[in-house]
């Protein structure tokens, strides 16, 4: 202990007990001041929201109705317009999203949390695609959509392009459905046989038929025999057909109608969104990873589990409510999002059911929404009105449905 | 801090190095044996050149001062460092005939045979029977009764079986401090190991379950080559057969834990034994 210790300094007597008496109290104004600037600002966000759902449940709440619901769009009748057919699309597509969307981003995210290479060169792949996940939360969903438009729409034109009438889809020369053979080219090049007999699924091709090609020209198949000289040119193999392959029955008609690319489908719209929320998804379940205690990860290593053992049976369990929180948010962003479906899909909204196959197009509620709203009759800006309260009840819904869940499994 | 300074420079660093041996360590079957073992955390070195063997069916009791290597020696055996990136380390660990930090050991094998106790209870958030029946699920595939059979002997080798025996399916997190502890017990033996490692077992434990803890730990030592992290010297005298003395990452001397208590060699462990500084 030395000297200095045992006086009391100057300092703490400089005030007297009045003086700081009157500065307690300078600051205590200050602190409610504060609170009081606090709250304002808090309750400014909540009466900005106030307003906009008042303003739209006004507009809006004369034309909520099961005919709302439950008819599509009318371009001449717009009393009777509905949301069905978009209701669906939603549905569609968010389907396709979650599908593709979450099992990727849970995945990252527990590769980036649990699998923490050693080795230099993995460790700066890591933090590479850390990074890079990092910037692909900040960029505008429009850019995914243009995105999504080379690489699922177009596919970059590897498959070659679509230059079917998309209106009247597979509608060539007056028929509805097709066998689909494979050619001589390879490649996934295959010839179009028109189906007589629709009960028939299979056709084997075993002598010169006349098929179409894309544009609908019909030309005559040539078939290849074994011991024959085999054609070197690409168009001419391409309408080539060795003897005895078979095709099946391939039509529009049927629901698991397929092509590449996928042209302006849902599923192209279902995994671009997929794209988007992508980030949000790896971001909610890293931190959810990352919250569970490392003791417990400890725990399980130590006795002898390996890395995915004890992801699966110990991190998973423990992260899962704060994952499915991130991704029903996630999900509640991609129901709600219309610039990427508006370049991938379109703006059209004349659609009167959801998807009949896998590359049917569909309209979005967001897209409707921003369809009606932009139109002159008042009309339809009502019913905007009423759109937007749909979906914004759909998303309380989902919302609700992310707290119910997260305190269930708290709770287990 | 004074007696420590001049503990310091009365050393010469041959001692340092090359601890003394007991002639009960020597002629002991040696369960684990370290050579000029360093380990590392980034640029730090945490262990310096150390060299000790640990002998089979006894408790070892690892004191020092806080930093001064012995949990990550402990995290070493098991290489529980494995899951800390910038951990390295150079010498010769043998556990029995294994080379224990070898690329090609199986650490899954290895640590089925080291089990682990942490500082702090950490049961999983599952139910009693669970956390136990959890190690034996990742390693052998068991007929229920067998497992049943596997979790009971398991809860009373870790004396906890009367406690918990009519609330197995209950949440773990329920139970006290000490039990928690005695079901971490209980699940580490539960997979069969042949060394058990625990860091500072009962830091986080009232006096009476840190009393129910040392029994067990002195009853299990007639089945497992124990060793164990303390910061408390009685505990050490109290439940161990041999004490290692790390101080500022090396080894300052090891032996009967009766001749580091009483007559020990060194000036700093005899400081620190006495509670001069730690």
């Amino acid at each position: 202990m030395s000297d200095a210790s045992s006086q009391r300094p100057h300092a703490l007597d400089a005030m007297s007990p009045v003086e700081m008496t009157e500065a307690a109290n300078l600051r205590k104004k200050y602190s409610l001041a504060f609170y009081c600037v606090c709250v304002a600002v808090s309750m400014l966000s909540v009466v900005v929201l106030i307003v906009l759902l008042l303003s739209i449940a006004f507009q809006g709440h004369a034309w909520l109705s099961w005919n709302l619901m439950s008819a599509s769009h009318s371009e001449l009748n717009p009393e009777s317009a509905g949301m069905w057919p978009a209701i669906i699309g939603s549905i569609f597509i968010c389907g396709i999203c979650a599908a593709s969307a979450l099992p990727l981003g849970i995945g990252t995210a527990v590769f980036l949390e649990e699998f923490q290479p050693k080795n230099r060169f993995l460790r700066a792949i890591h933090s590479f695609i850390q990074l890079n996940i990092a910037n692909l939360a900040g960029v505008p969903s429009i850019v995914y959509g243009l995105l999504g438009l080379s690489l699922f729409v177009f596919m970059f034109n590897v498959f070659g392009q679509i230059r079917v009438n998309e209106s009247n889809g597979m509608e060539l020369a007056g028929v509805k459905r097709y066998y689909q053979v494979l050619t001589m080219a390879g490649g996934g090049h295959t010839a179009l046989i028109p189906q007589t007999d629709p009960e028939q699924p299979q056709i084997v091709v075993d002598g010169p038929m006349t098929a179409v090609d894309a544009e609908g020209r019909a030309y005559e198949l040539q078939i290849w025999e074994p011991g024959m000289p085999r054609p070197t040119d690409d168009e001419t193999l391409r309408r080539t057909v060795r003897k005895g392959r078979r095709g099946g029955s391939y039509s529009e008609l049927s629901w698991y109608y397929f092509r590449l690319p996928f042209g302006r489908s849902f599923l192209a719209a279902g995994l671009t969104l997929a794209l988007v929320i992508l980030p949000i998804v790896i971001i909610a379940s890293q931190e959810a990873l990352r919250s569970v205690s490392p003791s417990l990860r400890e725990a399980s290593l130590g006795l002898g589990s390996t890395t995915w053992q004890t992801v699966r049976h110990v991190c998973l369990p423990a992260a899962i409510p704060g994952i499915m929180t991130g991704c029903i948010l996630a999900m509640g962003r991609a129901i709600g999002e219309a610039a990427p479906i508006l370049v991938v899909l379109g703006a059209a909204v004349a659609k009167d059911s959801g998807p009949k196959n896998l590359m049917d197009n569909v309209v979005t509620m967001p897209v409707l929404i921003f369809n009606w709203a932009g139109r002159q009759q008042a009309v339809y800006q009502e019913l905007a009105a009423a759109a937007i309260i749909v979906l914004l009840v759909i998303l309380l819904l989902m919302n609700s449905l992310a707290i119910f869940l997260r305190q269930r499994m708290r709770l287990e | 801090m004074t007696s420590l300074k001049s503990g310091l420079e009365n050393a010469t660093p041959d001692q340092t190095a090359m601890p003394t041996e007991t002639a009960a360590a020597t002629s002991a079957d040696h369960c684990i044996t370290i050579r000029n073992f360093d380990a590392w955390y980034g640029s730090f070195q945490a262990i310096h050149d150390l060299s000790l063997n640990i002998p089979r069916n006894r408790v070892t009791a690892f004191i020092g001062p806080s930093g001064c290597g012995k949990s990550t020696l402990l995290r070493w055996i098991n290489r529980m460092n494995d899951i800390v990136p910038i951990a390295h380390s150079r010498g010769t660990l043998h556990l029995g005939d294994t080379d224990v930090l070898a690329k090609q050991t199986d650490v899954v094998q290895l640590r089925r045979n080291v089990g682990m106790v942490f500082q702090k209870p950490n049961p999983f958030p599952k139910s009693i029977y669970e956390n136990v029946a959890f190690g034996p699920r990742l390693h052998l595939r068991l007929k229920r009764g067998e497992l049943d059979e596997l979790v009971q002997w398991s809860l009373e080798k870790a004396a906890v079986w009367d406690e918990v025996k009519d609330r197995l399916h209950d949440p773990a997190l329920g139970l006290s401090g000490g039990q928690q502890q005695r079901l971490c017990i209980a699940r580490a033996i539960a997979v069969g190991p042949e060394v058990l490692l625990m860091d500072e077992p009962c830091s986080a434990l009232d006096p009476a379950s840190t009393l129910a803890i040392e029994d067990l730990i002195y009853e299990l030592r007639k089945s497992y080559t124990i060793v164990m992290v303390t910061h408390n010297m009685q505990q050490a005298s109290r439940c161990s057969d041999q004490t290692a003395f790390f101080f500022e990452g090396r080894l300052i001397e090891s032996g009967e834990t009766e001749e580091v208590f009483t007559k020990p060699k060194e000036k700093r462990t005899d400081d620190y034994v006495r509670g001069k500084f730690g």
